[in-house]
C-alpha cells in the first residue's frame, strides 16, 4: 500500500467517524432520519417490485407511500375507539390496585410483626407510587416539548422517506464510491447484506407482533376476559423484545385479573391464553420467520438486549438485534481472512 | 423545411401543435443510439464489443451497465490478493493488469507471473457464483486502469428486478465457466500424456 492509498483509507475512515459523532450530537436529526431508513428498509422489496421499469417512478413511490400509511393506519384508527375505551378503564382501576396492594402489605407486614417481631418499616408500595406520580407529573410538564418532537417526526420522517425512495440509489453510489479500493468489495457486499437483514429483521418481527397481539386480543375476548384490545396490544409491543417480552406482556393482564372481582374472569383461563398464543409464536411463528434471519445465541441476545436498553431505551432494545447479527457475520468475515493470512 | 422551423410557423400562425415529445422514450433512444457514446465515456459501445455479452440487445446492455460499479486503479495497486475473498466479476474498462500466483502473506512477495490481461478482458467470475469464494491469484494494475465490477448484491438485485436479464448473465458466466473448465481439463490431460512419456522414458 502506497502513501496515497493509505492518506485515501485514513481520510476515509476519520470522514466515517465524523458522520457517527455527528449522529450522536443531533438525535433530533438524526433519530427521524433513522426511522426513516428502517421504513425504507421495510418497503425495499415491495418498491422494487412496484416500482421496476415504471417510467413514472414518482408516481409509483407516492401510490406506494400513500397505500402504506393507509395499512399501517387503518388497523390503529379502527381499533382506537376500543383502545381508548379500554384503557380509560383501565386506568379508572389503578387507585383501586393501588389501595389493594397496600391492603397485602399492611397484612403481610401485621403477619410478620406478630410471627417474628420484626418491625417493617419501608413502604414500598406508597414509594413507588409517589415516584411513578413525579414521572408522570414531570412527563406532564414535558408534554408540549413531547407534542412538538411528534409533530416534527410526522413532518420529517414521510419526508426523508420519500428522499429515500427517490435518492437512496444516488446516495448509496456517492457513498460506495467513495470507498477505499482496498475494502471496497467486503464493505459493499457487508453493507449489502446488513440492509438486508436488518430491513427483513424489522418486516418479520413486525409480523409476528401483529400475529401475537391479535391471538391474543382474539383469545381474551372469547373468554370474556376485559380490555382485550389494551392487553393484546401491549403484549405485541412486548414480543418485539425476544426472550423478556412474553414475561412483561402478560403483567398487566396479571394485575387486572387480581383488581378485577368479577368471578367469571379467570386467572387460569388467561394465563392458557397467553401460553397458548407464545407456543404458536415460539413452534410456528419465530421458526419461519425470525430465526433465519437473526441466527444468535439466547445468551447474547439477552446481553445485547439489556445493552440496547442502556444505549438507546426501548428503541434500543429493539435494533440492536440486528447489530449484533451484523457485528458476528463482520467479525466472521474478519476471522476467515485471518485464518488464511496466518 | 425543417422540423422546427416548421413548429415555429405553426406556433407563429397560431396553430396548435402536435402531440408533445414523449422524453423518457427519446431518452432511451439517445442511450441505446451507437452515436451516444459520443458524448460521454460509454460503457454502452464497451460492451457490445465484449464477446461476454454479445447476446445481450441494445436495451439490456442498457439495463446491465446500472449493476456496475466503476473502480479507477493506480499503476501497481492490488485489486485483490491470492486468498482474499471474492464476491465480484472485474471487466477491464481500459489499462491493464497483472496475473501472479504462489502469493506469500508472509513476505508480501507477488509470487510467479502468470498472465498480463489486456482493455475489454475480464476475471473473477468464480467470485460472482461460488458462495465461499477464495480468490486464487494475486490481481496488479499494470498501469492506471478503470475497471467495471460486478458483485454477489447486484447479480442478485439484477435477479429479482430484471430475472431475464440475470438468467441471460448467468448463463454467459455459467459459459465462460466451463470453457475455462474445458481449457483446463484438456491441459491436465497433455500434462498427464507428457508425464506418462516421461515415466516410461525413464
Amino acid at each position: 500500500m502506497n502513501k496515497t492509498q493509505r492518506f485515501k483509507l485514513y481520510l476515509f475512515f476519520i470522514l466515517f467517524l465524523a458522520a457517527v459523532v455527528f449522529a450522536f450530537l443531533f438525535p433530533r436529526l438524526t433519530l427521524p432520519f433513522g426511522f426513516a431508513y428502517i421504513f425504507y428498509l421495510m418497503a425495499k422489496p415491495f418498491t422494487l417490485k412496484l416500482t421496476k421499469g415504471t417510467k413514472k417512478q414518482r408516481i409509483g413511490y407516492a401510490v406506494l407511500l400513500t397505500v402504506g400509511l393507509f395499512f399501517l393506519c387503518f388497523p390503529l384508527f379502527a381499533t382506537l375507539y376500543n383502545f381508548d375505551t379500554d384503557f380509560s378503564k383501565f386506568t379508572s382501576q389503578l387507585p383501586e390496585l393501588q389501595k389493594m396492594l397496600q391492603d397485602k402489605y399492611f397484612a403481610l407486614k401485621v403477619k410478620v410483626f406478630e410471627e417474628y417481631g420484626i418491625r417493617l418499616d419501608i413502604d414500598p408500595v406508597n414509594y413507588l407510587v409517589g415516584k411513578i406520580e413525579v414521572q408522570a407529573a414531570a412527563l406532564l410538564g414535558q408534554f408540549p416539548n413531547i407534542l412538538s418532537v411528534i409533530f416534527e417526526w410526522m413532518l420529517l420522517v414521510p419526508l426523508f422517506l420519500y428522499f429515500f425512495f427517490m435518492e437512496s440509489h444516488k446516495f448509496s453510489r456517492k457513498f460506495l464510491d467513495a470507498i477505499p479500493n482496498q475494502i471496497f468489495e467486503k464493505s459493499y457486499v457487508l453493507f449489502s447484506q446488513f440492509n438486508t437483514k436488518f430491513g427483513e429483521y424489522i418486516i418479520a418481527k413486525f409480523i409476528e407482533a401483529t400475529i401475537l397481539g391479535t391471538l391474543i386480543t382474539l383469545g381474551l375476548m372469547i373468554v370474556g376476559f376485559p380490555y382485550p384490545f389494551v392487553l393484546g396490544f401491549i403484549a405485541g409491543v412486548t414480543n418485539i423484545l425476544p426472550y423478556i417480552g412474553p414475561i412483561l406482556g402478560v403483567i398487566p393482564a396479571i394485575l387486572v385479573a387480581l383488581i378485577t372481582k368479577d368471578p367469571n374472569v379467570g386467572m387460569v383461563h388467561m394465563l392458557i391464553i397467553y401460553g397458548l398464543a407464545n407456543l404458536i409464536d415460539m413452534v410456528l411463528v419465530f421458526p419461519l420467520l425470525v430465526s433465519k434471519i437473526v441466527n444468535l445465541h439466547p445468551i447474547v441476545v439477552v446481553v445485547s438486549i439489556i445493552v440496547g436498553s442502556q444505549l438507546g431505551g426501548i428503541v434500543g432494545m429493539i435494533v440492536i438485534i440486528p447489530f449484533v447479527a451484523f457485528f458476528k457475520l463482520l467479525f466472521k468475515e474478519i476471522y476467515k481472512d485471518l485464518s488464511v493470512n496466518l | 423545411m425543417s422540423y422546427e422551423k416548421e413548429m415555429m410557423d405553426k406556433l407563429g400562425r397560431g396553430e396548435p401543435s402536435e402531440d408533445r415529445l414523449d422524453i423518457p422514450t427519446l431518452k432511451y433512444l439517445w442511450d441505446a443510439s451507437p452515436l451516444s457514446f459520443m458524448a460521454k465515456e460509454s460503457y454502452h459501445e464497451f460492451f457490445k464489443k465484449i464477446t461476454f455479452l454479445n447476446s445481450f440487445s441494445d436495451n439490456e446492455v442498457r439495463l446491465f451497465t446500472k449493476f456496475l460499479h466503476r473502480r479507477e486503479f493506480m499503476p501497481n495497486e492490488t485489486i485483490f490478493k491470492q486468498g482474499d475473498t471474492g464476491y465480484g466479476l472485474y471487466f477491464i474498462f481500459s489499462g491493464s493488469v497483472n496475473i501472479y500466483s504462489n502469493y506469500n502473506s508472509h513476505s508480501e512477495e507477488l509470487g510467479d507471473f502468470v498472465i498480463k490481461l489486456e482493455t475489454r478482458q475480464y476475471f473473477g467470475e468464480m467470485g460472482l457464483l461460488e458462495e465461499f469464494n477464495r480468490r486464487t491469484a494475486t490481481i496488479i494494475a499494470a498501469e492506471s486502469s478503470v475497471l467495471l465490477g460486478i458483485f454477489k448484491p447486484d447479480l442478485d438485485r439484477m435477479l429479482e428486478m430484471y430475472p431475464v436479464l440475470g438468467a441471460k448473465f448467468l448463463r454467459e458466466t455459467a459459459l465462460v465457466m466451463a470453457n475455462r473448465m474445458g481449457q483446463l481439463t484438456r491441459e491436465i490431460t497433455a500434462m498427464k500424456k507428457k508425464l506418462k512419456g516421461l515415466e516410461q522414458k525413464l
